[in-house]
């Protein structure tokens, strides 16, 4: 199954729409590095709906107390609702426990459009 | 948030923002305050230190008006958002978080006109165009005999519930407040604890809000404590307390250590005359929200250890950040009747002004 999403000029970096694939609300990103992801519109935590949230960057982890090293502009998508991290570029991994993830699908790019598959 | 193959809840929902503005206070405010605002563009100081907490600062960041107003100060989109979308039986609306005239520390006669008008514009644009909800009377505690003339003032109207009592230096169970438990008593109104600007941390703020928020519950227990040994319930019987956004899952700890340390120093406060395990069975409900993640067996272990399971009243907290979802917050799998405690009964047995519950469609 592969459905189009979006176009490819629907979206600048560090931008992201609410589009469906099949019967799911799906979060399409397009991330720092130019390239399109997308996640099941939907947080694991108490089921927000993802596109209402922010893409953003984030403090990285760091071994200096007091310190805030804020990067990765356009990589991490928040939660509408608690704020919780999640990693565009890893799966949607969510930086306080990579353990836990949202729901990611398969992307490919192709001429002008954003292809969803499984 | 609801989907449509979800059942609507006939929720009574324990927690719930209107979102006020000083301008929606003009109408309701006399002078000369109405002037120290307009003219003097006069606005109660605040005191948090913390950048906001998440994406849209200390609101849901889908709960914003969609013509750019803030979240929680439009009815017909909390309407469509939360009331029709969840379906709600009952909403307690708890706002007043700015200005918030509990918290005024001087210039007390501000702070009893602010809480008049507020009360007054509450009735006239929430709970009597909404048969769904309920309310909070707001007063300045700082000035007991002005409070109590509020709560004499609005105390009786049908839809309000609850006096939310300011956080701050003077503790509940001192005498101090005995006027405004007298009048809560007179007008059926319980006492609600909703934490607002002032500390849980030492009469100052931590340094992170990643602390504050935490430590919540620990201003929760103090006041519990405080209300319990000073008597208060033993000098008003009717009285009951609601501990909103303070969460649930201290209760048994400090139901234990109540109960443990009465044992040994029940000489101290002889006016305790049963276990205070029993009192906060009797006079104090708890609200849910924020929920931890538990597990269906962690969740039923708190009740279990609390001894009860009618003392716990589900709150979502809308429109704020950290809003619990009735549809996902509580664990899977919790037995109907349970459900029905939770998300209605246990509110409903509590505040002696909510209607009986309507059928079920």
């Amino acid at each position: 199954m592969e459905e189009v999403v979006c176009s490819k000029e629907d979206l600048n970096p560090g931008e992201m729409m609410e589009s469906t694939f099949g019967r799911h609300s799906i979060v399409v990103c397009r991330a720092s590095d130019g390239h399109y992801y997308a996640f099941l519109n939907r947080c694991i935590h108490q089921g927000a709906p993802l596109s209402k949230g922010k893409i953003c960057g984030a403090p990285e982890p760091t071994d200096t107390l007091g310190e805030y090293n804020f990067d990765r502009e356009g990589d991490i998508l928040r939660c509408p609702w608690h704020g919780r991290e999640f990693d565009i570029r890893n799966e949607g991994r969510m930086l306080a426990n990579e353990k836990f993830k949202i729901k990611n699908f398969n992307v490919m790019e192709k001429n002008e459009q954003v292809i969803v598959y499984k | 948030m609801s989907t449509k193959q979800q059942k609507k809840l006939h929720l009574i929902d324990t927690d719930i923002h209107e979102k006020v503005t000083y301008e929606d206070l003009m109408p309701y405010l006399e002078q000369p305050y109405k002037r120290y605002i307009e003219d003097c563009h006069w606005i109660q100081e605040k005191h948090m230190p913390f950048t906001q907490p998440a994406v849209a600062g200390v609101n849901r960041a889908d709960a914003e008006v969609p013509d750019g107003r803030p979240a929680g100060s439009d009815l017909p989109f909390m309407q469509y958002q939360l009331l029709d979308d969840i379906g709600h039986e009952v909403g307690i609306l708890t706002g007043a978080l700015d200005p918030s005239p509990s918290s005024m520390h001087g210039w007390y006669e501000m702070a009893t006109a602010l809480a008049r008008a507020y009360n007054d514009w509450q009735i006239e644009h929430w709970l009597e165009k909404d048969e769904r909800l309920y309310g909070s009377v707001h007063i300045a505690a700082q000035e007991p005999h002005e409070a109590v003339k509020e709560i004499e003032r609005v105390g009786s109207h049908e839809k309000m519930v609850q006096i939310l009592l300011p956080i701050d230096d003077i503790m509940w169970g001192d005498p101090y407040y005995h006027p405004i438990f007298e009048a809560a008593e007179k007008h059926d109104l319980m006492i609600g604890m909703h934490h607002n600007e002032p500390p849980v941390y030492y009469g100052k703020w931590p340094r992170y809000f990643i602390e504050w928020h935490t430590l919540i519950p620990t201003a929760h227990m103090m006041i519990v404590t405080n209300m319990v040994f000073n008597g208060v319930f033993e000098k008003f019987p009717k009285l009951k307390m609601m501990m909103i956004e303070g969460g649930f899952t201290y209760v048994p700890f400090l139901m234990r250590k109540m109960d443990q340390q009465y044992r040994d120093l029940r000489h101290e406060v002889p006016w305790i005359q049963r276990m205070p395990s029993d009192i906060i069975r009797e006079h104090i409900c708890f609200t849910t929200q924020p929920l931890e993640e538990m597990s269906k067996k962690e969740f039923l272990q708190t009740f279990e250890q609390m001894g009860s399971d009618d003392m716990v009243s589900f709150s979502t907290d809308y429109p704020h950040w950290d809003y619990d979802n009735p549809y996902e917050a509580l664990p899977n799998g919790l037995d109907e009747e349970l459900m029905r405690k939770l998300l209605s009964e246990n509110a409903r047995n509590f505040y002696p002004k909510l209607p009986n519950r309507k059928e079920e469609d």
